[in-house]
């Protein structure tokens, strides 16, 4: 008795394309759901080589659970002007964005990237299904909205080595595509597009096919990239590299607000760090007179980078007659930051870089103690016991290599 | 008149609402008698054997409103309540199936073959009902006030109740507006496409009530069925171990744990009234047993027409209750099966026999089963909501046997020429040829079947008209409606006679609430 | 390029009367007509050479006191006339009940079927009189923007004191109680007589798409009797056809210069930045002004005019979410001679028939809209103007105009078309030849409006006549949604004072009295 042959296979959990790849690989035996497909947590049983592939080497990331959508058609800019709180009109084809996209009130339903396939083409990607959302946008619009979440696969190349093996690999160097750009070529005659985009911070490119070549390509890299250190990488090594990156995640670090519940668990872009990513020069998108207002009148919250200060943490452990306890993987439970006696926040996503060697944190904080250098206290269990230990408000991204945007010369 | 024996409070009839009204009392230290006229306790929320070896929670069939600080208070879980939960709602089609499970994932994914967008919107449903649920929460919770000539208590159960609603975001008051009046087509309409979706969500607004889908009013009995938690989870339904009279069981346990005394098979005749005031009942043996105070746990009509004399009430007020709307719409066919029902669409044994099998593969067809019983005749094709006891708890059969409960609309009172033997046959056989339809080896494991007519269901638990929930779910029954304008906080116009029943706010189900509410109000005003 | 304080689209009852107020408080204002006359649903029509009739309304139940008050209507040349006969109901035989003006003759119409309904109908009318005073007051009032309701808004519903005081709290539970009753649950609680709770029915269905076993028909029945004293009660005939009362209102605009021009479509409502500044025409034409009112149902104003993607994506799903759900058809035909309505005589012609023998008679036509077909015998209401004014039809010759329900809008499997109105009519035909014998054999012409017809050439969505149906979740604050109930668009300068909004659709012109109110607060 079991589900397997009673549900169909679009109710099974997915497997992705890679699937017969990576799972001969994955030693561990640990996957995670991401959006209904089964993904590696870590291929070895601990993830630090994997994390030192994206930093050192190449970390190979299956990134297929990724909602991707398609827009097309002579209104398309049009709608994502109206969607999005970037400025769509400038983006050049061949370019990619990254932006929020906001409810009516101006919070965030979710962020993703854009990229302009064509004049008047566009793919989405998304943390969670918005189709709904999107479509129901374009009512009255001259344009086509398309799920092509299972008709894309995708794989992320990231870290310093990643543009070499591509270029031993690609039909067209590399050598000049830009930060947030991307190219249309071909693996041994199989067409890719590949954008130079990532969730680590790091050079790295991300890679688009048809699901139908996914092994192909897939032995392709390992094969070419083998030399270059090429290694295939979980979801464990992902999250200390975005963590470090400063990179916000939804579900964990936002929720999304078409499914907050309650307003106190919704957020502006301004609170979650994006105001960069908020065009108000351009005519109007959905949000904007909510955002204005907020702009005018500040945001309640910010969201910041915190360091847990090493000498204090180090000296509760000592306290107790132990080494200082590091998290072994980044965690994801909203831990309590405090002004004196006043809780003022919280941290949502944390972890010990091993780069670094800082122990960092993302927070929303309230605005008047984002400051940076602002001292706060991070709530810490030491031995069963509450301790609060000494934490700093720092800029983010905590890691940010020159090679992330830079080309060849 | 034989026997003189004086209690604090008697309660009439052994339902789970009049057993935790006598819980509550007898937890407050009070003398209580409860008097029940069948054999068994519970009511309509009764376990019994009806074949050897097989046994049937014979009427309400599963739990999920039960409030949670009843359970708690009357420490049910010590005497017995033990809530198995129901996994999912499966919805048979001729060759496809729609299926959501305990797995948000699992089901967003299973409606996404569907339809994309219905699969999106249904992630929100959920929650979006949950919060107008607890938005209701409050009102369902207060002793509806008197707007007639309102006490002090009224006027500030008003204010607060006012500065909630006020508490309230626009878009929960718009859906509770929309909830209050729309029918629940409409109402899913605005939410979903795909139709065997709608269909089955819909039915939850046509359960126990003489509505359609396309009804207006029908969306309240949805919400109404949305108000239910289990361990805080809202919209849980669960299965009681060892049917569904273990619930009144536990409550009849608890009772008799705080002193009160139970009798069954004791038939109450009429409430004893002097000088506008109640002193007793006397029983159809001509036994008589005094008390300071009576409840009744029956329907209004029963409560006020039957138990007291016309004379003793004001005439407007018989005039209210006889025009309180009591509708039988449902009926019950309980199965005895030698193996398990092999559903065409997702054949042989599996999880999804676990949970609840909803025949409603559309709007037309459980819109044209009402149109039957709109004209007076059973549904030809009836909207069944199933489960299968014993794939929950074997012991409900024999090992390897089933047994197989179906509730079935529409099947009217008052149905063309009256209901009799032949009728219920027929009625039995449309049930029989619909699940067919979906699981065709049905006919040949059938071992006993036991039918149940809103007739039956007034016989047998004093339901009047068979109606499940004492009354129409209707806007104008409820809260301070509902039974009687004025007499909605479980008072009548009849001094130390009160009421307990479903039929009194906030309504029908497995709650506990009317009972331990009108509970509150007797001792608050002791 | 003129510049107006005011542009109105739409001069039909409701867009006449805001103009009408506005012009008259020195507002330049423009109304803009897209069909050659004014008066939108209250247009007469020759439909065959010679005979003349009322598109849509062949009545007027009530109009607004406070319009006829400030407009001073009876004197600008409105002449309303009460029928002795408010209303004769037809059996499938010869029976009938005939609702008289004087309600002893009601009384003793109603005795020939059942002496115990006849001595209960004094006091039903009563009732009925009673809860519509409520909801009287309730239709004055800009509704209340809810759930957030403060002092300021319960001070402005103080007018609903004057009923508490006269008929007590209990009023407003009755009120409560029999708005969202099924017609069944209403009559079961008064009536025995089957014709007479069908008579009654009628009036909870009137213009619905909904069957007398909806719940929420009782509210439609209070709606219809607004202003009246009892059922039926308020019917009256304007004299000259019902386009009277839009030419009154026209030529009193016009007199305090306000600008009417008819045949002028417009197709957009131009909004920059949620700010609405103007109107464009199909001719190209931009026409700039500092507010507009619209008076198109909100389909048409929001989707339409001012486009979907101007709108946020809440108020667009709002939009979208309004049920219009047109279900009405009128049939005009013209006739050879005077029909003969069996059991009544011609000194009774000048009525409104209706046919419904019986509540399930007309739960089961009602059933035909749920599954997308025509009803097999559908309900119908039918007058014979001609014999109130000679002047709709040539000598000697008639009009019967029917309305019909249910002809839904939405139909399964196929679309309007001429066989469909032909089915159409022949199951009207045969409807009324159940009481009209002889009516094929004196048919001359016929004119069949169906709801698509309604849309096509009134502009109203779905073919609904109320711009929305009247049902208790589109009502007061809710109408047309709860974000714009206020006559006010949530884009900035816009307003609405169409039947969308409260309080719904009639010939009674609340809606533009009260949507002129809020635009001259502002």
């Amino acid at each position: 008795m079991s589900y397997k042959n009673k549900f169909t296979a679009h109710t099974q959990l997915k497997m992705s394309p890679f699937f017969e790849r990576t799972s001969k690989l994955n030693e561990s035996q640990e996957w995670r759901r991401w959006a209904g497909y089964l993904a590696a947590t870590s291929y070895e049983l601990t993830h630090e080589n994997e994390y030192f592939a994206i930093r050192t080497k190449a970390g190979l990331l299956d990134i297929t659970p990724l909602k991707k959508y398609i827009v097309k058609g002579p209104e398309s800019q049009r709608l994502l002007d109206q969607l999005v709180t970037r400025n769509i009109a400038i983006c050049k084809v061949g370019q990619v964005m990254y932006t929020p996209w906001c409810d009516e009130h101006g919070k965030v339903i979710d962020d993703g990237t854009v990229q302009r396939l064509s004049e008047n083409k566009f793919r989405i990607t998304s943390a969670e299904p918005n189709l709904e959302w999107i479509q129901s946008n374009a009512v009255g619009m001259d344009v086509i909205v398309k799920d092509d979440s299972f008709t894309t696969a995708a794989l992320a190349l990231q870290g310093p080595n990643s543009r070499a093996i591509l270029n031993s690999i690609s039909s067209k160097t590399l050598d000049s595509l830009k930060f947030f750009w991307m190219m249309e070529t071909t693996f041994d005659n199989i067409p890719v597009s590949i954008s130079r985009t990532g969730y680590t911070g790091d050079l790295g490119y991300e890679i688009w096919m048809n699901p139908n070549d996914a092994l192909t390509v897939w032995d392709l890299l390992i094969d070419k990239g083998k030399p270059f250190g090429i290694t295939p990488t979980g979801l464990h090594a992902l999250d200390v590299a975005r963590i470090e990156a400063g990179l916000i995640l939804l579900d964990v670090d936002y929720i999304s607000s078409r499914h907050a519940i309650i307003e106190s668990r919704k957020s502006s872009p301004y609170e979650l760090g994006l105001g960069w990513t908020v065009k108000m020069k351009k005519a109007n998108f959905i949000g904007k007179s909510s955002l204005l207002k907020e702009l005018d009148r500040g945001s309640r919250w910010s969201y910041v980078g915190v360091e847990i200060e090493w000498t204090e943490f180090e000296k509760h452990y000592r306290d107790v007659g132990l080494a200082p306890g590091l998290p072994h993987t980044a965690w994801r439970t909203s831990t309590p930051l405090y002004f004196q006696n006043e809780q003022v926040g919280y941290a949502t996503s944390g972890t010990w870089s091993p780069l670094l060697k800082r122990y960092i944190a993302l927070a929303h904080l309230k605005s008047k103690y984002a400051k940076e250098g602002s001292e706060l206290m991070f709530e810490l269990k030491v031995e069963h016991f509450r301790k609060l230990t000494k934490a700093t408000v720092v800029k983010t991204p905590f890691f940010d290599p020159e090679r992330k945007r830079s080309c060849p010369k | 008149m034989s026997k003189i024996k004086k209690y604090d409070a008697i309660v009439i009839g052994g339902g789970h609402n009049g057993l935790t009204a006598a819980a509550y009392l007898g937890r407050a230290g009070k003398k209580v008698l409860v008097l029940e006229r069948r054999h068994v306790l519970g009511g309509a929320a009764v376990t019994e054997e009806i074949f050897p070896g097989f046994k049937f929670s014979v009427c309400s069939y599963v739990v999920s409103l039960m409030k949670s600080n009843v359970m708690r208070e009357l420490m049910l879980p010590k005497f017995g309540l033990e809530i198995l939960p129901l996994e999912s709602t499966m919805t048979p089609l001729e060759n496809d199936y729609l299926i959501r499970t305990a797995d948000s994932d699992q089901t967003y994914r299973e409606i996404a073959r569907h339809s994309k967008k219905d699969a999106e919107n249904y992630m929100r449903f959920g929650p979006a009902m949950g919060q107008i649920g607890m938005a209701v929460r409050p009102i369902l919770e207060t002793i509806a006030p008197n707007p007639i000539r309102p006490s002090f208590s009224d006027l500030s159960a008003t204010k607060r109740l006012f500065d909630h609603v006020k508490s309230l975001s626009s878009k929960q008051f718009e859906y509770l507006t929309k909830l209050m009046t729309m029918s629940s087509a409409d109402f899913l309409d605005e939410w979903f496409d795909y139709e065997p979706l709608k269909a089955t969500l819909s039915a939850s607004g046509i359960i126990g009530t003489f509505m359609g889908p396309y009804s207006p009013g029908s969306a309240y009995v949805m919400l109404h069925h949305y108000m239910g938690d289990i361990d805080g989870a809202f919209r849980a339904w669960g299965f009681q171990r060892g049917g569904t009279g273990g619930v009144s069981m536990a409550i009849a346990r608890s009772a008799e744990y705080f002193g009160v005394e139970i009798m069954t098979e004791t038939s109450v005749q009429n409430v004893i009234v002097k000088n506008g005031r109640a002193t007793g009942v006397s029983l159809d043996n001509g036994d008589e047993y005094n008390s300071n105070i009576v409840i009744s746990g029956l329907d209004p009509k029963l409560t006020f027409l039957k138990m007291i004399d016309k004379s003793d009430l004001p005439s407007d007020f018989v005039s209210a209750i006889k025009n309180f709307r009591i509708r039988g719409s449902s009926g019950k066919v309980n199965l005895a099966l030698d193996a398990l029902p092999n559903f065409t669409c997702m054949s042989g044994d599996g999880h999804h026999l676990r949970g609840a099998i909803s025949i409603s593969p559309s709007y037309d067809h459980l819109e044209k089963a009402y149109d039957d019983a709109k004209y007076g005749n059973f549904s030809e094709a009836p909207f069944m909501d199933i489960i299968l006891p014993s794939v929950l708890d074997p012991d409900m059969a024999p090992p390897g046997k089933h047994v197989m409960s179906c509730f079935v609309q529409y099947a009217p009172y008052d149905i063309n020429e009256g209901w009799n033997d032949q009728k219920r046959e027929a009625f039995g056989d449309a049930v029989i040829n619909t699940i067919s339809r979906y699981a065709p080896n049905i006919k040949d494991i059938i071992l006993h079947r036991q039918v149940l007519t809103p007739a039956d269901l007034e016989s047998t638990f004093g339901l009047t008209e068979g109606n499940i929930f004492h009354g129409e779910l209707t806007l104008q029954q409820l809260f301070s409606l509902r039974p009687a304008v004025k007499w909605a906080d479980y008072t009548t116009p009849i001094k130390n006679y009160f009421q307990c029943g479903s039929g009194t706010h906030p309504g029908g189900g497995i709650t506990g609430s009317p009972g331990e509410m009108a509970a509150k109000k007797i001792l608050g005003a002791w | 390029m003129n510049n107006y304080d005011i542009i109105i689209i739409g001069a039909g009852i409701n867009g006449l009367t805001t103009a009408s107020i506005l012009g008259k408080k020195g507002k330049r204002v423009l109304v803009l007509e897209s069909r050659e006359k004014v008066g939108g649903m209250a247009s007469s029509m020759e439909f065959a050479p010679g005979f003349k009739c009322n598109v849509i309304n062949d009545t007027i139940k009530w109009i607004d006191p406070r319009l006829i008050k400030l407009l001073d209507l009876n004197a600008k040349g409105l002449e309303l006339v009460q029928p002795e006969i408010l209303r004769i109901i037809l059996g499938e035989n010869s029976e009938h009940i005939a609702f008289h003006k004087d309600v002893a003759k009601t009384i003793d119409s109603i005795a020939k079927y059942s002496i115990i309904d006849s001595e209960r109908w004094k006091d039903f009318i009563s009732y009925i009189e009673k809860l519509s005073q409520f909801l009287e007051k309730i239709y004055e009032l800009t509704p209340p923007i809810l759930p957030k309701i403060g002092i300021k808004e319960i001070l402005g519903m103080r007018s609903m004191l004057s009923p508490i005081r006269k008929h007590g709290t209990r009023g407003i539970v009755d009120l409560l109680r029999v708005a969202p009753m099924m017609m069944p649950e209403l009559v079961d609680e008064w009536f025995e007589n089957e014709l007479l709770r069908s008579s009654i029915s009628t009036a909870g269905i009137h213009h619905l798409s909904f069957g007398p076993y909806a719940a929420g028909t009782g509210y439609n029945l209070l709606h219809q009797h607004v202003h009246g004293n009892g059922l039926f009660h308020n019917i009256q005939f304007a004299k000259g056809g019902t386009e009277r009362f839009a030419i009154v209102l026209k030529d009193y605009a016009e007199s305090f210069n306000v600008e009417i021009q008819t045949s002028t479509k417009v197709i957009s409502i131009n909004t920059d930045q949620n700010v609405c500044n103007g109107i464009s025409l199909e001719n190209g034409e931009q026409i700039m002004a500092k507010q507009i009112v619209s008076s198109l149902d909100p389909n048409n104003t929001f989707l339409n005019l001012v486009g979907p993607s101007n709108l946020t994506p809440n108020f667009r799903k709002q939009i979208n979410n309004i049920r219009y759900r047109g279900s009405t058809a009128r049939i005009h035909f013209a006739l050879s001679s005077l029909p003969e309505v069996k059991g009544v005589t011609k000194e009774q012609m000048k009525t409104i028939f209706s046919i419904s023998p019986s509540v399930e008679y007309l739960e089961r036509a009602s059933d035909a809209v749920k599954y997308g077909k025509l009803s097999d015998k559908p309900y119908v209401e039918f007058v014979i103007p001609s014999v109130l004014d000679s002047n709709f039809a040539p000598e000697g010759e008639h009009v019967l105009s029917a309305t019909i329900q249910y002809a839904p809008y939405h139909l399964r499997n196929t679309e309007w078309s001429d066989s469909v109105k032909d089915q159409l009519k022949n199951n009207v035909v045969d409807t009324l030849q159940k009481v009209i014998p002889n009516i094929r054999s004196i048919i001359k012409h016929t004119s069949i409006i169906s709801p698509l017809d309604l849309e096509n050439e009134f502009g109203l969505t779905e073919g609904n006549l109320n711009h929305g149906e009247m049902t208790l979740d589109q009502f007061m604050f809710m109408r047309p949604t709860i974000s714009s109930s206020q006559y006010r668009a949530p884009i900035n300068n816009l307003y609405l004072c169409g039947s969308g909004t409260h309080p719904g659709g009639g010939l009674h012109g609340t809606n533009g009295y009260n949507a002129a109110m809020e635009v001259l607060k502002d």
